[in-house]
C-alpha cells in the first residue's frame, strides 16, 4: 500500500512541476496581442481551411486492428513469463512451454496471413497511385 | 533494503500514515528534482555539446566551465517567451497535451531503483507489477502527442500526430514482448527482484566475476530492446513524428513559450526513462564495481542518452512506410523469436 501512496505523491509532484513552470512563465512573459501572429502556420502562406475538415487516409488502419490482437496477446504472455521458471522445475520444460508455444504459433500464423495479405504495410493512397500512373 | 519514503520517515521520527505521506512527498520531490536536474543538463547543454563534438564545432563555451552556465540564461529565455495561442486551437486539449507529456515521463521514475549514495537508497516505490507500471506510464505520452496533433488545428501537427500513432502501434508490442522476456529469467515483475536476479555471477574469468546482466545473458534481446526503445521515445532514426525537414516540427509546430519547454522537457525525461528501463532490466540496475550504485545508475542512463545523440548525428531518418515494415516484419518477428529463445535458455539452465 505504501508503494502506491508514494507513486501517487510522485504523480502530484510530476503535475506540480509543469504547473509551476507555467505559472512562472505566465508571470514573466510579455503579451503583445496582434491578429497576424495568431494565424495557423502554413510555411508563411495564408492558411487555407481548417485542419479539422481535411480528409486524410488512415494508411495504418489494418495495422491498428492487428495491434489490438497482439496487445491483448501480450497481456496473456505476461503471467506465463512470471511463473515459467518455477513451472519448469515443477512439471518439466515441455509441459511448461508447449501450451504457450502453441498459442504463440497460432498468432504467428495469423501474422503470416496478414503479412501475405499486405495488411502490415503502409497502405498507398489511391491518389498517390493515380499520380504515379499519370 | 528500505525505500526512500521509509528512510525519510525514520529520519524525521514519524510512524504510520503521516510517515508514509510526508516521507513519500519529500521522497517524490527528491526523485523529481534528480530527474529535472538531469534533463536540464541534457537539454540546453549536453545535447549541444555532443552534437557539436560529432559535427566538429565548438558550441556553447562562454558561461561557466565548458559552458554549463548556459542552462540558466536558456531557461529564462525560454520561459519568458510570449505564448502565442493560434486561431482555432481546441482548448483545453491544447493546453493539457504538454502537461501530459511532461508529467507521464516523470511519473515513470517512481519504480526505478536508482541505487544508493552513502546511506540513502534512491528508490521511491517497489510494487509487484513494477515493470508493467513503467510500460503503462511510458505509453501515456502518445496520448499527449495525439492531443497536441489534433488540437493545434494545423495540418503539419495533424500529420505529426497521425505518424506518432503509427509509430507507437509498430513499436509498443515488440518493446513489451522483449521487455517481459527478461521476466522469464527473473521470475518477477518487481524491479528490485529483477535487479537482484542480475547480481548473481554468470562466469568467473580469473579474478573478475562476470555478473548475470541480462544484456550479457541474452544480447539479442538487448539489441531488439534498444531499437524498439529508440522508436518508443521517437529519436533518430525514428523521429518521423517530428521530422523537421518534412512536416516543420510535427505535433509541436504551434507550441511556443512554456508549452514548448514542457514538450522539450518531456522528450528528454522520456529518453532518460528509456535509459533507466534499459539500465534496470538489462544492465544490472545500479550495480557496478567501486563507485556507489547511484553514480553507476547515472553513468548507465547517460550512456543511453549519448547513444541516442550519436544516432541522431549518424543515422538518416527512415520513412514512415519503412518504419511500419521494420516494426511489424522485423522487430515483432524478432521479439517472438526472442521469447522462444529465452524460454529455451531458461529451460536448458533449469535442467
Amino acid at each position: 500500500m505504501s508503494d502506491w501512496i508514494a507513486i501517487g505523491l510522485l504523480a502530484v509532484v510530476a503535475i506540480a512541476i509543469p504547473i509551476t513552470m507555467m505559472v512562472v512563465s505566465w508571470l514573466i512573459r510579455p503579451s503583445v496581442p496582434e491578429q497576424g501572429k495568431r494565424a495557423t502556420y502554413e510555411s508563411g502562406e495564408i492558411p487555407t481551411g481548417s485542419s479539422r475538415t481535411v480528409r486524410f487516409n488512415i494508411q495504418y488502419y489494418m495495422v491498428a486492428l492487428l495491434f489490438v490482437v497482439f496487445d491483448v496477446e501480450a497481456v496473456f504472455v505476461i503471467p506465463w513469463t512470471v511463473i515459467f521458471e518455477e513451472a519448469v522445475g515443477e512439471v518439466g520444460f515441455v509441459q511448461a512451454f508447449a501450451p504457450m508455444a502453441l498459442f504463440l504459433v497460432i498468432l504467428l500464423i495469423g501474422l503470416a496471413w496478414a503479412w501475405r495479405k499486405g495488411a502490415v504495410e503502409w497502405a498507398k493512397s489511391p491518389r498517390a497511385n493515380r499520380q504515379l500512373i499519370d | 533494503m528500505t525505500l526512500l519514503p521509509e528512510q525519510i520517515g525514520d529520519l524525521l521520527g514519524l510512524s504510520g500514515l503521516p510517515a508514509e505521506i510526508i516521507g513519500g512527498l519529500i521522497g517524490a520531490t527528491i526523485i523529481g528534482s534528480i530527474i529535472l536536474a538531469n534533463a536540464a543538463l541534457a537539454g540546453p547543454w549536453a545535447k549541444r555539446k555532443i552534437t557539436a563534438a560529432f559535427t566538429d564545432r565548438i558550441s556553447v563555451n562562454k558561461f561557466g566551465p565548458w559552458g554549463v552556465g548556459i542552462i540558466i540564461p536558456d531557461a529564462v529565455r525560454l520561459l519568458s517567451k510570449e505564448l502565442i495561442v493560434p486561431e482555432g486551437v481546441d482548448r483545453p486539449a491544447w493546453d493539457l497535451a504538454p502537461l501530459i507529456i511532461a508529467s507521464s515521463a516523470l511519473l515513470g521514475f517512481a519504480v526505478i531503483p536508482m541505487g544508493s549514495l552513502g546511506p540513502i537508497e534512491f528508490h521511491l516505490a517497489d510494487p509487484e507489477i513494477g515493470l508493467i507500471f513503467v510500460f503503462a506510464i511510458a505509453s501515456i505520452a502518445s496520448l499527449g502527442l495525439v492531443m497536441a496533433g489534433y488540437a493545434s488545428n494545423n495540418k503539419y501537427s495533424l500529420m505529426g500526430g497521425l505518424r506518432a500513432v503509427a509509430q507507437n502501434l509498430a513499436y509498443e508490442i515488440p518493446l513489451i514482448l522483449v521487455g517481459i522476456s527478461v521476466v522469464i529469467f527473473a521470475g518477477s515483475l518487481q524491479m528490485s527482484e529483477i535487479v537482484a536476479a542480475q547480481a548473481q555471477t554468470l562466469v568467473e574469468l580469473g579474478p573478475v566475476d562476470i555478473p548475470m546482466w541480462f544484456a550479457i545473458l541474452n544480447p539479442f534481446a538487448f539489441v531488439l530492446f534498444l531499437a524498439a526503445n529508440v522508436a518508443e521515445v521517437g529519436r533518430n532514426p525514428f523521429d518521423i513524428p517530428e521530422a523537421p525537414t518534412e512536416i516543420v516540427a510535427g505535433y509541436q509546430t504551434e507550441y511556443s513559450s512554456v508549452y514548448f519547454v514542457l514538450f522539450y522537457l518531456g522528450e528528454f525525461v522520456h529518453i532518460f526513462l528509456g535509459g533507466a528501463l534499459i539500465a534496470t532490466i538489462f544492465l544490472g540496475g545500479p550495480a557496478g564495481p567501486i563507485l556507489p550504485g547511484f553514480v553507476w545508475f547515472l553513468i548507465k542512463i547517460w550512456a543511453v542518452f549519448l547513444l541516442t545523440q550519436w544516432m541522431r548525428s549518424a543515422l538518416p531518418r527512415v520513412r514512415i512506410d519503412q518504419l511500419i515494415e521494420i516494426g511489424w516484419k522485423g522487430l515483432l518477428v524478432g521479439a517472438f523469436l526472442n521469447l522462444f529463445l529465452t524460454a529455451g535458455i531458461v529451460g536448458v539452465l533449469a535442467i
